[in-house]
């Protein structure tokens, strides 16, 4: 490895906040949001049904980000590392829009007729729910959902402060109190884990209430790394252009970066090809619907996409060590599987609502675009509100001395 | 991290990977040593000596088992699969660490595996050597397995299942062991070639200049060589995942309650590397002390190796309480009975709570630093594990089998002496196996150990830090 002076890590560069180029990054994004926002009050009252269904999907694929820039913060907090030293305030901003995801879930706790299956007067009859009434019950539910944003909110809320505390102090030597990001993070990750869990069971798999499969939580917890890695070196592509990130971000962090997105890229399809292979060749009556759905009729053309640009296409570009390493050929394979985790929440959740036409629906998107109109701009705003690189962590350092070029 | 972040005398600073005061030279020395003298451990001849033994009994056990036929097996109707498949997922598991440290770390650039790979990665052989023993001799004939096993065009044109995960087993595990050993053999010649010149004896100069294949040690070599060994690691991540992924196969894609569940796969792949870590363990805390490695295998390495157990062993926990709640949760009958047969209703619950005791309450301990640091804690812990795991399969595969769907063919099952001498037999040979590694082969990779040291990375003064 080549031997490197740390002055371009000067610590009073790295500290400056680029509060005027990232507000236009951040105009930017608004554009595009704001047509949302518009095409998604047009859908509201073309079809309020399928309005609801794209807003679970939207108010999913922003609450993945959300709460998989907290997962990966933590793991970057117990295993160090340039990587995550250069994408921590990208994953402290994102943890940030937590209240927001709080504030919009109110529309689907207040809608859970229409959404789930089990809430209407309907389930009473039907003797599958009954068995499941202990657990899938609108009381249940919401303390569940208190109980998960209570925990979420908790861990964002002590890890921001903590990192906040760490700018505040002059650089020193590691002392005993930078540790308790480490011990906090693991127990946090292993709650993380069970939340999402239950969350992907609570939210998602109970759309059905007949379906049920053990890998639903993992598969929950691969995308939301996916989408957060994609929005990370998304990001990052942008920050690169500007100092302080331009004397950080090199090549081998994207790299790096790179290869994770590729790790995740591979696990999505590992799981799914797991679940897939065992409940087809079991062919169990209370499972095989679930792929009859969406491997035949109109969801059939939606499965074919999800494979070829969610796993066959990423997989063959993310080989190239080149494309990994240059910020603005990665960034156009994050952004096609960015588009894809919109796709994929469309294929898990629509087929229990759409059986005929064409699968996919425009208002998916439109909402998409419309919560990101309200994330993204407290996002932003959180991501300037701090020094982009957490230069006084005590880590800083040694993990950068690792960064060639 | 190096210490050097760290204010001195600091007792949080890390431990270097090696202990500072070796050159390349007294790394050599100390480590072809331990394979090129005449004095041979007393502690060596009485462990190969008990595993000896038992691989005799081994012997004894299959040549029985081959004129008399499985029946001398407890495998009976319901329960027509017991010991043969819970020890040979048992085995391919411990099999996994090897791989994991040779190949997923090295990509992670986690120079510390550099100690403790060589032998993780024999260990892997051997433990696939071990597990292989089963299916075939399950076979009853197994002098005839390769003609139902492979497929290859014969008179009759019959083919295997080829949709049957078994089948795929034979190729997962095929994969698996082939590729172990050519990454296990490329990883020894640059150490054999050390062997050959270091060797005294004539003969062993002679086997050893044979197998290093003719290494001279050119600056052409070692770039060929790495490239070689990074390709190597490339090929062998996905297998880390593939084999034990098969395996899961072999049970998740039937309809059994208790087999059929669609987190098998990742959930047997974490199984798998918690116990192959564990194993690990046992293996180097007793040889770390048997040969004084203390300065090459560092406190270091123990606790990096109990930190991975502990990760995998809780995502293996995070497995148990999945198939626990979604048993309940599918709202399916045979699901639910299966649940409550194997958790407090059945006659094997006892299982179903020794191996929680095993594998989720006994590692908790390593979440503490200090015992992660205490050799007899961590050496505990992993002999816990390694019971745990096996439990996990016998209460995966018997307690699911002996209830099935039909309450008339239930019976119990019990294994017989001959289950318990082949499992303890396939425990003799491993050992045999190891311990004769251990003293004819370089036991922990020499040169790389060396790019470990200070004098393998030329740095100007004010750089501090033992490794890149």
């Amino acid at each position: 490895m080549a031997t490197h002076s740390n002055d371009h890590l000067d610590e009073a560069v790295l500290m400056a906040r680029p509060e005027a180029e990232i507000g236009r990054l951040g105009s930017r994004s608004l554009v595009l949001g704001g047509a949302g926002v518009l095409l998604a009050l047009v859908g509201f009252f073309v079809s309020r049904e399928t309005f609801l269904q794209s807003y679970l999907v939207g108010y999913i694929f922003w609450l993945s980000i959300t709460l998989g820039s907290l997962g990966i913060l933590m793991i970057h907090h117990l295993t160090g590392g340039a990587w995550g030293m250069v994408g921590r305030r990208i994953w402290e901003a994102g943890t940030k829009t937590l209240p927001l995801m709080v504030i919009l879930f109110l529309p689907i706790a207040f809608n859970l007729e229409g959404l789930y299956a089990w809430a209407r007067p309907e389930a009473a009859h039907d003797p599958v729910v009954q068995l499941k009434v202990a657990y899938l019950n609108a009381p249940f539910f919401y303390v569940r959902a208190v109980l998960f944003f209570v925990i979420w909110g908790g861990l964002i809320y002590v890890l921001n402060r903590w990192s906040r505390e760490q700018d505040e102090e002059p650089a020193r030597l590691i002392g005993p109190k930078d540790r308790r990001f480490r011990l906090l993070s693991g127990p946090g990750l292993c709650l993380l884990v069970i939340t999402v869990t239950f969350m992907s069971v609570d939210w998602v798999m109970s759309l059905d209430p007949h379906f049920y499969s053990t890998i639903f939580g993992v598969l929950m917890l691969g995308g939301q790394g996916l989408a957060t890695m994609a929005f990370t070196i998304l990001v990052l592509s942008a920050l690169v252009r500007f100092d302080p990130m331009a004397r950080v971000a090199k090549p081998d962090v994207f790299h790096d970066l790179g290869k994770l997105m590729f790790a995740f890229v591979m696990l999505w399809a590992y799981f799914n090809v797991s679940q897939l292979l065992i409940i087809w060749s079991a062919n169990l009556p209370e499972e095989i619907p679930f792929y009859l759905e969406r491997l035949n009729g109109p969801w059939r053309w939606v499965s074919t996409i999800l494979l070829l640009l969610q796993f066959v296409l990423p997989f063959l570009f993310l080989l190239s060590r080149d494309l990994k390493r240059n910020p603005s050929a990665v960034r156009w394979v994050a952004t096609v599987i960015l588009v894809m985790r919109v796709v994929d929440l469309v294929w898990t959740i629509g087929p229990v609502f759409r059986h005929e036409g064409s699968g996919l629906h425009w208002l998916d998107f439109a909402l998409v675009l419309a919560i990101g109109a309200l994330w993204l701009p407290l996002f932003w705003r959180s991501l300037a509100g701090r020094p982009l690189v957490p230069a006084r962590d005590p880590y800083f350092k040694e993990a950068m001395a690792h960064v060639g070029h | 991290m190096s210490a050097s972040e760290y204010p001195k005398g600091d007792p949080r600073a890390p431990i270097p990977v090696i202990t500072p005061g070796h050159s390349f030279t007294s790394i050599t020395d100390k480590l072809s040593d331990m394979v090129l003298t005449y004095n041979t451990p007393l502690a060596w001849v009485i462990t190969t000596a008990i595993g000896f033994c038992l691989l005799m009994l081994l012997i004894v056990a299959l040549a029985y088992l081959v004129f008399t036929g499985i029946g001398i097996w407890g495998n009976n109707a319901p329960v027509g699969w017991a010991f043969d498949i819970i020890n040979f997922v048992w085995w391919i598991g411990i099999g996994h660490a090897g791989t994991l440290i040779s190949a997923i770390l090295l990509l992670f650039k986690q120079d510390w595996r550099t100690s403790i790979n060589r032998f993780a990665e024999a260990m892997t052989l051997f433990a696939v050597a071990c597990a292989l023993i089963f299916p075939l001799f399950h076979t009853g004939r197994p002098w005839l397995a390769w003609y139902w096993l492979l497929p290859y065009p014969n008179t009759m044109a019959l083919w295997p299942n080829f949709r049957s995960p078994l089948l795929w087993d034979v190729f997962a595990v095929g994969t698996y062991g082939s590729v172990s050993a050519i990454f296990w053999f490329t990883g020894l010649i640059p150490d054999l070639a050390t062997f050959r010149d270091r060797a005294v004896h004539p003969v062993a100069k002679r086997i050893y200049g044979v197998l290093s294949l003719g290494w001279r040690g050119s600056a052409r070599h070692w770039w060929r060589y790495e490239t070689a060994y990074l390709l190597l690691a490339g090929l062998s991540t996905p297998l880390v995942l593939s084999v034990h992924t098969v395996v899961s196969f072999d049970f998740a894609v039937s309809v059994l309650p208790g087999w059929h569940a669609t987190i098998f796969p990742p959930y047997f792949v974490a199984g798998a590397i918690f116990a192959g870590f564990a194993m690990v363990l046992t293996l180097a805390i007793p040889l770390r002390a048997l040969y004084r490695l203390h300065d090459v295998i560092t406190l270091r390495h123990i606790e990096n190796m109990a930190k991975v157990t502990l990760v995998t062993g809780l995502i293996v926990v995070y497995g148990y309480a999945c198939e626990a709640f979604f048993g309940w949760y599918s709202g399916s009958e045979y699901e639910r009975f299966m649940l409550k047969n194997r958790i407090y209703y059945g006659p094997y619950a006892w299982s179903y709570w020794a191996l929680l005791l095993c594998n989720f309450v006994v590692p908790q301990i390593l979440w503490i630093k200090k015992f992660r640091h205490n050799l007899a804690i961590v050496f505990t812990v992993c002999m816990f594990v390694n019971v745990g795991m096996w439990l996990e399969r016998f209460v995966i595969i018997v307690t699911s089998l002996h209830r099935d769907f039909l309450p008339s063919s239930w019976d119990m099952y019990y294994p017989t002496f001959w289950d318990f001498a082949t499992l303890a037999g396939t425990i003799g040979l491993f050992l045999t196996l190891m311990f004769v590694f251990v003293r004819v082969l370089p036991m922990i990779s020499i040169f790389e150990v060396r790019t470990l040291l200070p004098e393998a990375h030329p740095k100007p003064q004010h750089e501090e830090g033992a490794h890149r």
